[in-house]
């Protein structure tokens, strides 16, 4: 460990010689990615865990200022990869309001649509990731065969299996047939069976439960004052979700409950609860997908757009609920063809901020489970 | 032992071995081939199991697993083992160079040595220990001593973890492991493995499982600490992948590191073998009597199959719940041990004994009661039956639909 | 006493229903295909038709506009055009696509007025050697489509199986190994003699 990162450490944490200080990741196997901690333990019980960001530090706030209003679009992608259909979702919102440009009403539920089918497919890796930390690996792999099912869809709906690239300023890129939507129902049908098998497989099996709950306890207040957002909030109690606070795109024309933790095995806000929240989300997304597939109206898919686009001085914020959360874009345009200042908010990194505080006192096995509940992805925590 | 090394002697060379003069060395060399023969079955079993594991996993994880080398890629495990044997035996610096080397040895023998009290038919043992069934439980506890050595002498922090959690599991779980076959010793009189079996029947209400539901309890308790003791998930803390990259094997490499995986495969068959043969009735064959069995030969080499499949079903129940089932924390398992394993092992005993002396095994009541047991046990698998049924037809219709393929693919019909 | 005993009930339970489970995946279809060597019908019938491979151009429809040039966000596109001064024809003498760089994200195909620039469902074309990545599409200069009212580019059947580009990429390593191997002995004698000059 570098001399400078051991200022960090607490100054009692060293004056004992029984402690140790282990280095975990950024090649650990269960750090999502490249993060890295730095774990101050006696034997098995955490004194202290410092999480380490940074290892995927690519500049994509940098590039968007060097970068085209529509040549970004396939760079916010690469934000979150799990996810990359918010990230799309919330720069063309950004743009738009600066451009003061209508979105038609069918592109805007092929928005929500394709949300929904993304925001269940990261759910999944996020569930089936924690289930396979505790040592589980049979319910990641049930949960990559169903996430292999909406990846044929979005392939059939925008050409990508990951990298969407899915919306355009003023709409989206690609029309939905018939076809596709018959391919969803299809999915639906099979799907939501299968969340019940998998919570027979998993969420109700005592060894697990016994594992989550109770553990790395966020209290409601803890929750705000850190700043988590998304399912992390959610998980401690709190109804807060930006579809139905600040309804955006079409999604105050539909119907969907907020789950949030109410301490279903242990306490309120362990890692179960945030764990069972993103299960019960993704029955929520199921519904809206629904809904959003038995109303979606007849129209055009872009509005009229220039090609070339210029957006004189002004700035503006925008935000969606993403997979981890609220997810926002701070956008500054100078009259140019090219954002002038980007600024992004994401999910994960407020997460990491909370680590240091909940991990006082867990054990090893616990830290990774903490790290799995809180979801975080090491591109989204470092852009 | 020595009946049969005379046996063979004397079919080989048409003469006694009293007064050959070659017994001492004929003796030795006896013991050498019975080794060798072993240490083959150990050996091989382990590569088998290792492929038939990853088959199996596959399957449960909707996958096809390896089928590429060899027919139907039964030839896998060789293929990893050359390749492991080509990689180069790597010590880490500032390592403890000697413990590094010696731990795979004691991995490996301890486990080995369990194998010469383990029988595999009727008279087919390469001894038969009147202390059996611990002298077993004693040597695989060697096993701990190198994951122990490995563990520490890496200069590893995560192996050290690893190590150490290793060492608080065995030494929790040799207590229940113990307890729970007190019953069984209690209703044998033996601790040798051939009488063990023999004291039970062929038929499924003549095991010892079937007995009372103390010794019910006692089977489950002993299963269970049998996965602990075989460091098998729920119990896999000490090579925990997720947690601690790879446990007490995290620095080895090469052939030195084939030797702990390989150990695990090989531990599964003494786990099978010893749950088997204590609860399962071991090679017992249903209606033939002990005095038949000994006369004939087809009969023992039936005996052998018998022991085979079932433990091979136990194998299989073991590898099922690796691939169902998270793995527990450290404390969960030390208190799992002490605070449920341990106190329903020691209520059973007591009830043991106490049924013991009210229903005695000859008696007709005894027999109506081990019957019931065993219904209840059938009516247990017919539950999991319908279970399984209820799972597949759950999605059977929304999966033809999106797939336009049917569901069925049963596991013995090979990709 | 009773939370004790329901505990114990509870796991035994929970893991009854999870074995339930594994074993009736036993006997269900296994999800993964077997790719490449067991393939039940062609990788190109399971993508789906607007998959986003790598990129095609048909330079006979090009008409020259450059905007897939201008709206690649990595530039990893380059076209030259050449005018002849006499006959006032336009020729394009260089399409190269940088598949290295190239992040499949459909801003030129989804602009292309002709449907010159498309992506393929091709997929899979590892080198050793990331120079061979750049595929030219012009070999020799070619006349600027011009937009006629009988035909209409865009309904032209495409070759989305890629064999056109593949077949261009495989041409184009061939040629570099092929000049390669003649400038190899070259390079041996000129280490030679630098040898030979320093000592």
């Amino acid at each position: 460990m570098p001399e400078s990162e051991l200022k960090y450490l607490k100054p009692q944490a060293l004056a004992f010689k029984e402690e140790m200080i282990l280095n975990m990741g950024p090649q650990h196997p269960s750090t999502h990615g490249v993060l890295n901690f730095l774990v101050v333990t006696d034997g098995e019980v955490i004194h202290q865990a410092l999480p380490n960001v940074g290892y995927l530090h690519r500049g994509i706030e940098k590039l968007a200022e060097q970068t085209s209003y529509t040549g970004f679009i396939p760079f916010t992608d690469r934000i979150d990869y799990l996810a990359a259909m918010f990230a799309n979702h919330v720069y063309v919102l950004a743009v738009e309001s600066l451009a003061e440009i209508e979105v038609p009403e069918r592109a805007q539920f092929l928005r929500v649509i394709a949300c929904e089918l993304n925001r269940i497919a990261s759910h999944l890796i996020s569930t089936g990731a924690l289930a396979l930390d505790i040592g589980a690996s049979t319910p990641f792999v049930h949960w990559i065969r169903e996430r292999e099912c909406i990846n044929d869809i979005m392939e059939a709906i925008c050409g990508a299996r990951l990298t969407y690239s899915y919306m355009r300023v003023g709409g989206v890129s690609r029309d939905i047939s018939q076809k596709i939507v018959d391919d969803i129902y299809k999915f639906l049908d099979h799907f939501e069976p299968i969340i019940d098998e998998y919570n027979r497989l998993i969420s109700f099996n005592e060894i697990f439960v016994r594992r989550l709950a109770d553990v790395a306890i966020i209290s409601p207040v803890d929750a705000v004052n850190f700043g988590l957002v998304g399912p992390n909030l959610r998980g401690s109690g709190i109804t807060m979700d930006i579809r139905k606070i600040i309804p955006y795109s079409v999604y105050d024309q539909f119907d969907f409950d907020i789950p949030i933790g109410k301490g279903f095995k242990g306490s309120l806000g362990d890692c179960y609860d945030r764990y069972f929240v993103r299960i019960l989300e993704i029955k929520e997304s199921c519904s809206i997908l629904r809904q959003a597939l038995s109303q979606i109206p007849k129209g055009d898919i872009k509005a009229k757009v220039k090609r070339k686009l210029k957006i004189k001085e002004n700035e503006c914020y925008a935000c969606v609920e993403s997979a981890r959360g609220e997810m926002g874009m701070y956008l500054v345009s100078d009259g140019s063809d090219r954002p002038y200042r980007l600024k992004i908010k994401t999910g994960s990194f407020t997460a990491m901020s909370i680590v240091e505080k909940v991990s006082q006192g867990l054990m090893v096995a616990d830290l990774i489970a903490l790290i799995g509940s809180l979801d975080v992805v090491a591109p989204e925590i470092d852009r | 032992m020595k009946e049969n090394a005379n046996l063979l002697f004397v079919f080989l060379f048409k003469t006694p071995i009293e007064g050959s003069g070659y017994s001492l060395a004929w003796y030795i060399l006896f013991v050498f081939i019975i080794a060798g023969a072993l240490l083959f079955f150990a050996a091989n079993f382990a590569g088998i199991t290792s492929f038939i594991e990853r088959r199996i996993a596959a399957r449960i994880q909707t996958r096809v697993g390896p089928n590429v080398v060899g027919p139907q890629g039964i030839l896998q495990w060789v293929a990893d083992g050359i390749k492991l044997l080509l990689k180069e035996d790597l010590i880490p610096d500032r390592a403890d160079q000697f413990l590094f080397r010696v731990a795979p040895y004691f991995v490996f023998s301890g486990l080995f040595a369990a194998f010469v009290a383990l029988p595999f038919g009727y008279g087919i043992v390469a001894a038969d220990l009147n202390v059996g069934v611990y002298y077993i439980f004693a040597i695989t506890s060697l096993v701990v001593v190198g994951i122990i050595m490995g563990g520490w002498s890496s200069n590893s922090k995560w192996a050290l973890f690893g190590a150490l959690r290793s060492a608080a599991q065995i030494i929790s779980y040799e207590i229940p492991t113990a307890l729970s076959l007190i019953p069984v010793i209690m209703l044998t009189g033996s601790l040798s493995t051939q009488d063990i079996i023999k004291a039970q029947g062929g038929l499924p209400w003549d095991w010892f499982v079937f007995h009372s539901p103390f010794t019910f309890v006692c089977f489950v308790v002993f299963f269970i600490s049998a996965l602990a003791e075989g460091n098998r998930i729920p119990f896999d803390l000490p090579e925990a992948e997720s947690e601690l990259v790879s446990g007490y094997n995290t620095e080895y490499s090469g052939f030195r590191f084939l030797v702990f995986p390989m150990a695990e495969w090989a531990n599964l068959w003494v786990i099978a073998a010893m749950v088997s043969l204590t609860y399962l009735g071991g090679w017992q064959v249903p209606f033939v009597s002990i005095e038949t069995l000994s006369g004939s030969l087809v009969l023992i080499f039936l005996s052998v199959a018998v022991f085979v499949i079932k433990t091979s079903i136990v194998v299989f129940i073991v590898m099922q719940l690796r691939w169902t089932l998270p793995r527990v924390r450290v404390d969960q398992m030390t208190q799992l041990c002490w605070t449920y394993l341990v106190p329903f092992c020691l209520v059973a005993i007591v009830g043991t004994m106490i049924w013991m002396l009210i229903f005695p095994w000859e008696t007709r009541v005894a027999l109506l009661l081990r019957l019931m047991m065993f219904g209840i046990g059938f009516a247990f698998c017919f539950f999991y039956v319908r279970r399984i049924r209820f799972n597949y037809f759950n999605d059977k219709t929304a999966y033809e639909n999106l797939k336009k393929k049917s569901p069925w693919y049963p596991i013995w019909r090979l990709p | 006493m009773t939370p004790y005993f329901n505990a114990v009930a509870t796991t035994l339970y929970s893991i009854f229903e999870g074995m339930a489970v594994t074993t009736s995946y036993l006997f269900r279809r296994p999800s993964t295909i077997q790719y490449p060597n067991k393939l039940e019908k062609p990788l190109e019938e399971q993508l789906s038709d607007r998959y986003r491979g790598i990129l095609q151009v048909d330079t006979s429809v090009c008409i020259g506009c450059r905007i897939c040039e201008k709206t690649c966000p990595i530039d990893c596109i380059a076209i030259n055009l050449e005018k002849n001064k006499e006959t006032k024809e336009r020729f394009l003498t260089r399409f190269d696509i940088d598949i290295s760089k190239c992040m499949f994200c459909g801003l030129c195909s989804e602009n292309c007025s002709t449907c010159a620039i498309y992506h393929t469902k091709f997929f899979n074309g590892a080198t050793q050697n990331v120079d061979e990545l750049v595929v030219r599409f012009v070999d020799s200069p070619i006349v600027l489509y011009k937009h006629r009212k009988d035909s209409d580019p865009k309904t032209r059947e495409k070759d989305l199986s890629g064999v056109i580009v593949k077949q261009k990429m495989v041409k184009q390593r061939m040629k570099k190994q092929k000049t390669a191997k003649q400038e190899m002995p070259v390079n041996k004698i000129s280490k030679h003699k630098i040898k030979e000059e320093i000592l």
